[in-house]
């Protein structure tokens, strides 16, 4: 997945630019990044500019709404054809404690039986598995977010 | 263990203080009385102390009070839970070694269990204290066939046989904090971990981890546990034979889940409910990202927490949150 500090990046070299909009695909991700358009929250640009003009908020909760903005981005143009959903309501935990590294990240190639994370409900963990192989292309939900019965965890382009 | 030590230890702890002979046992294992003899030199080496008598047998003279495979054996009444169990020493953690077990293959029922951890597991690979040999820790593998969104039921139902073990041992009743710590005097007493591994509609396999300090007195708890945890022999102001809470445990455990795979979580909820800390109070919790206040009610139908908003107007389940009890 693109980072934070590459899509500001883009962000900053559009800005600098004369051009009105451009694509940047790499490694099966792409993402579109339009300027002077009229703020709508289908596009995934105005989103993250809309960000800009936001009253200062607390560290913690500018990276929540940094991520949120990578979803929007991804999600404009999905490129997965199976999601990961979550089997009961309950804490997404993409890492099994806050020293180690995620269970998987983006462009991990995946079988049925790989652990994707875990989905914490009355501190029952649950190792959810991927069921399908393939690859992640998309992270949908946040790490440490409460998620819903059925909300898909995952974008997978299967095998 | 073999089966046949199981069938022995079954007829000898049936018959206790009476001789049995070689010759009856043989042919009731039916294994050779050479055989008989081995095992027995294996209780012997247990521990165990029989007096033999020609053309009469052996008979038990004492028991070792101890932890070992054989001495939680001893009288356990249960008919799947614990049926296969391993001992150890000393072990880095029972919930990883169940888990491991579980991957590839292990019954339901398989129950793990360590006189120490040296790299006691608590939620979120957070570190639970059991570097010694005065406190119960041990795993058990479940398969149930149940919705992995159910299964949390599980970790209530194992907070109420703790609840009921420790109140029938201490005279002390303990409160359950929701879902699954058990405390004494607000201190903490025992905990659970619960994990699965399940797919959309299916699970493979629970293994559940109980941590119950037993015998520890105040000065054993490292500094900074002193002030938030408690122990059995603390409460009650005796020492107590592990082993025989440990069958106790098992036993209760395998009777409140058969009861509740037959007839639900209704009187699961109830029991519950009756050792709930805090029930009526109010308290501010996270979940997700908003910090809010509210009444605990009770537990719902499925085992969540119901919490009234400070108005009295609405309730709402709590599923997973990060709740300031003290």
């Amino acid at each position: 997945m693109l980072k934070i500090s590459e899509i500001k990046d883009l962000i900053k070299c559009l800005d600098e630019s004369s051009l009105d909009e451009m694509v940047y695909e790499y490694e099966g991700e792409k993402i579109k990044l339009k300027k002077n358009q009229p703020v709508s929250y289908t596009e995934p640009v105005s989103y993250a500019q809309s960000q800009k003009v936001e009253p200062p908020r607390t560290e913690a909760s500018l990276q929540e709404a940094d991520e949120d903005s990578i979803e929007v981005t991804g999600g404009s143009a999905p490129i997965y054809d199976y999601q990961i959903t979550s089997p009961m309501v309950g804490t997404f935990y993409l890492f099994s404690s806050p020293e180690s590294g995620p269970f998987v990240e983006v462009g991990d190639q995946i079988t049925k039986n790989t652990v994707v994370c875990i989905v914490e409900a009355m501190k029952l963990f649950n190792e959810i598995e991927a069921e399908v192989d393939g690859e992640i292309v998309e992270i949908l939900a946040e790490n440490g977010e409460l998620v819903e019965y059925g909300q898909p965890l995952f974008g997978v382009k299967k095998k | 263990m073999s089966s046949s030590r199981e069938k022995l230890i079954q007829l000898l702890s049936a018959h206790m203080h009476t001789f049995v002979s070689g010759q009856w046992l043989s042919e009731q294992l039916d294994i050779s009385r050479t055989a008989i003899w081995k095992q027995i030199k294996q209780l012997k080496s247990d521990g165990y102390q029989f007096e033999a008598v020609p053309n009469k047998g052996y008979r038990l003279i004492s028991q070792p009070d101890k932890v070992s495979e054989n001495t939680i054996y001893w009288g356990l009444n249960t008919n799947w839970l614990g049926k296969t169990l391993e001992h150890y020493e000393e072990i880095d953690s029972t919930q990883r070694l169940a888990n491991q077990k579980a991957q590839v293959g292990a019954q339901e029922g398989l129950v793990i269990v360590s006189d120490r951890q040296t790299k006691g597991k608590g939620r979120l690979d957070r570190n639970w204290d059991s570097d010694n040999a005065k406190g119960i820790w041990l795993s058990f593998i479940l398969r149930p066939k149940l919705l992995p969104s159910e299964a949390p039921q599980l970790t209530l139902l194992t907070a109420i046989c703790l609840a009921d073990t420790i109140k029938s041992l201490t005279n002390v009743e303990p409160s359950i904090k929701w879902p699954n710590d058990l405390l004494i005097n607000e201190k903490k007493i025992a905990g659970i971990l619960t994990e699965m591994q399940a797919e959309q509609d299916q699970i493979h396999y629970l293994v559940i981890g109980i941590g119950l300090n037993v015998n520890q007195n105040q000065s054993d708890f490292p500094s900074g546990l002193g002030n938030i945890a408690t122990s059995l022999a603390t409460v009650a102001n005796q020492e107590f034979h592990k082993q025989e809470i440990i069958r106790d445990l098992l036993m209760r455990f395998e009777t409140y889940y058969q009861n509740y795979l037959t007839d639900g979580f209704k009187m699961i909820k109830s029991k519950w409910e009756s050792y709930a800390y805090k029930l009526g109070e109010i308290l501010t919790y996270r979940s997700g990202k908003q910090r809010s206040q509210g009444k605990m009610i009770g537990i719902a139908d499925d085992g969540a927490l119901i919490i009234e908003d400070v108005h009295g107007h609405k309730t709402k389940k709590l599923y997973s949150a990060e709740i300031e009890w003290f």
